[in-house]
């Protein structure tokens, strides 16, 4: 009951204040639009990349001091480390970097968050930036109305910058008048206890608006406006770091095992740089006097000097904790260690990337090749043969026709349990994620969507050719058990190959000619197969009903092995121009 | 001039699937030149092995695979010719 009245009261209080104070209106509105901005940015990277960020973020991360690196440009340049987090979590979740460079990537991201403050110091007060907020509206506005998602994260991306200037501008000019009025300055505290309890503030306005570059950015303004001592300030930004750890932490809750193990980390990074920071404050405070003359930061620029403070003992927390970046993902690992999901459950599916289209479409495809896999089992076992057979280097012929012993897997059984719910999450989340992308993707996952299909399908169609291939070693026909031998090394030759495409690095067009000299003789053998039957009904070797039940199964291995080759080209053919020299779709 | 046509009009501005095309007319010439050179050699390939024995099984793989990339080449003309129409157009 006291929970209902409080969350309103506060809420009431708080418009009354907005409303009845000018000044602090015009720095609230600041915050707003300062926030408005860094989400319009952040979800302008989204789109803008197009991959770029997602495949350098990947690609250079193979050491520590380079993921450290990768992670300080990057956030630097998209000003955003909780986009950065996202991609990197869905990295860590597709397998495509380790536990390790993530880590890395959060510390260099720490760091490159405050380049904020470094823009907010520097343009951010010496330059009407208002005046450039207005254009980059305007334009960002336009290029929205493009069909592109390239440019419409470009547009993103300036309207985000847009109201970030604007934001800044008014925050300034509330700080600014306040001035006149009162002067928090008198609030000032020296000492540690004046530390602690602006660290406190600081942390407390980072949870409240849950961005620490927007707590720098009122940290900033209002100290260039001497609404605040310096080093009440420098504890402020101690306080914001600290703040954000909690955010990071509460975005964590709904995020995967890599999510939270990541939080952790940067929890970690933020107490341990917070404690130094608190501890060595004036000796930072020192430092950062020494080294301003060098950066030519004017003597009484505190702005500057905040921003050259944040980068340093950020800075400082990496080079502390980096050598015991080890140990650390050694614990991180043992955390988090949820009880193996059963065996149908999706792996690369993070909700987090929904949103970044060619992440999105990534994890889709690495989630399309858990199926196939998944499926490959059911395919060799209900041909009474194992994977590790399959893609040994005995002779196929040898290999079938000494596997004749009965498997008893259920179909059905493995297809309700394993497979049926990879599909469905599958289908939703493509559903899902091409709200957020433009027709060129979109293609790309509805054809993602069909070699599912596909991946389906020839589960149902080995159903049908199971039941016939045991019947008939149960009878012992030798006729037939030949018969159905042929049709299981079809099956196998393809799967071998397609398997040593996938292990060998070769290229689309290598890869593509292959796939169609593999379709050419799957129809040719198709062609033999049936002529075959024809001899052996000629001859009476076989009854009408057993042949009527040859020749289905014939259709259902051709089809498996039709559908194995689109498959194939789907999700092993990369280049996009020469995987459409295949077959057509023909849904 | 609506604001509508206005639009239209810039997103043809914005629109970049000319240079694309043109970036897939030239890839494809490519493929297609890398795969005559591939069917000029496994013709003379085939001649040699169809003439040691014409029934051998390398014959016959090595037909299967003159025939896919004949197919190949074939498709790729195909598309390469009408991006030449589109981006004529």
């Amino acid at each position: 009951m006291l929970k209902q009245i409080i969350s309103p009261l506060i809420f009431l209080i708080f418009a009354w204040f907005v409303v009845s104070s000018d000044d602090a209106k015009t720095i609230i509105s600041g915050i707003a639009i300062f926030l408005i901005g860094m989400h319009y940015m952040e979800n302008g990277f989204k789109l803008f990349s197009g991959g770029t960020l997602e495949s350098f973020l990947e690609k250079f991360t193979n050491t520590t001091p380079k993921a450290i690196g990768v992670g300080f440009l990057s956030t630097a340049v998209v000003q955003s480390s909780s986009l950065i987090s996202v991609i990197i979590i869905s990295f860590l979740s597709a397998e495509l970097i380790g536990l390790t460079q993530a880590v890395g990537v959060i510390f260099g991201s720490n760091i490159g968050t405050t380049t904020t403050a470094w823009l907010v110091s520097s343009f951010g007060l010496k330059i009407k930036i208002a005046q450039y907020a207005m254009p980059m509206l305007i334009f960002g506005v336009i290029f929205q109305f493009s069909k592109h998602n390239s440019y419409k994260g470009l547009g993103s991306v300036l309207i985000g910058l847009g109201f970030i200037f604007l934001g800044i501008a008014y925050m300034k000019e509330g700080f600014d008048t306040l001035k006149e009025g009162i002067n928090l300055a008198e609030y000032a505290m020296s000492g540690y206890p004046g530390v602690l309890v602006y660290l406190l503030l600081g942390a407390i306005a980072t949870i409240i608006i849950q961005s620490s570059s927007a707590t720098m950015a009122i940290i900033i303004t209002a100290l260039a406006s001497g609404q605040i001592d310096y080093i009440n300030a420098l504890s402020l930004a101690i306080g914001a770091n600290v703040g954000t750890t909690v955010t990071a932490i509460l975005g964590s809750l709904a995020s995967n095992r890599n999510g939270k193990r990541l939080a952790v980390a940067h929890f970690i990074f933020n107490i341990i740089t917070g404690l130094v920071a608190v501890l060595l404050i004036y000796q930072l405070r020192d430092l950062v006097e020494f080294l301003a003359p060098y950066l030519s930061i004017a003597q009484n620029d505190y702005a500057m000097k905040l921003a050259l403070f944040h980068t340093i003992f950020n800075v400082l927390g990496v080079l502390l904790v980096t050598p015991f970046i080890r140990p650390l993902v050694n614990y991180l690992q043992t955390l988090f260690c949820v009880k193996e999901k059963g065996r149908g459950q999706v792996k690369y599916l993070t909700e987090e990337v929904m949103q970044i289209p060619a992440s999105a479409l990534e994890a889709l495809r690495k989630e399309t090749i858990h199926l196939y896999d998944k499926s490959l089992e059911a395919l060799v076992h209900a041909m009474n043969l194992h994977r590790s057979e399959i893609f040994s280097e005995r002779e196929i012929p040898e290999l079938v026709e000494l596997s004749n012993e009965t498997i008893h897997v259920d179909i059905n059984k493995v297809y309700q349990e394993e497979i049926k719910n990879i599909y469905s999450e599958i289908l939703r989340y493509s559903s899902q994620t091409q709200a957020y992308m433009d027709e060129e993707d979109n293609n790309k996952v509805y054809e993602l969507k069909l070699t599912a299909r596909n991946i389906v399908e020839m589960v149902k169609d080995i159903r049908e050719l199971q039941k016939n291939l045991n019947y008939f070693i149960k009878i012992k026909n030798n006729y037939m058990i030949n018969e159905y031998n042929k049709l299981r090394r079809e099956i196998v030759t393809i799967l071998r190959r397609i398997q040593q495409i996938r292990d060998a690095d070769f290229d689309s067009a290598e890869i593509m000619t292959e796939l169609e000299v593999l379709k050419e003789k799957a129809a040719d053998n198709e062609r033999k197969l049936n002529q075959g039957i024809d001899k052996l009904i000629r001859d009476n070797k076989i009854d009408p009903k057993m042949a009527a039940s040859l020749i289905n199964d014939v259709g259902f291995m051709h089809s498996i092995c039709k559908k194995l080759l689109k498959v194939a080209a789907v999700l092993w053919v990369k280049d996009k121009e020469i995987a459409e020299l295949g077959d057509e779709y023909e849904y | 001039m609506s604001i509508r046509s206005l639009l239209e009009q810039m997103d043809d501005f914005f629109d970049l699937s000319r240079k694309k095309q043109r970036k897939k007319r030239e890839k494809l010439d490519k493929l297609i030149v890398s795969l005559e050179e591939k069917k000029a050699k496994l013709k003379r390939k085939i001649r040699r092995e169809t003439h040691k024995d014409k029934n051998s099984k390398k014959a016959y793989n090595l037909c299967k695979e003159f025939k896919a990339i004949s197919r190949m080449i074939k498709k790729a003309k195909k598309r390469a010719d009408l991006i030449s129409k589109v981006d004529c157009c």
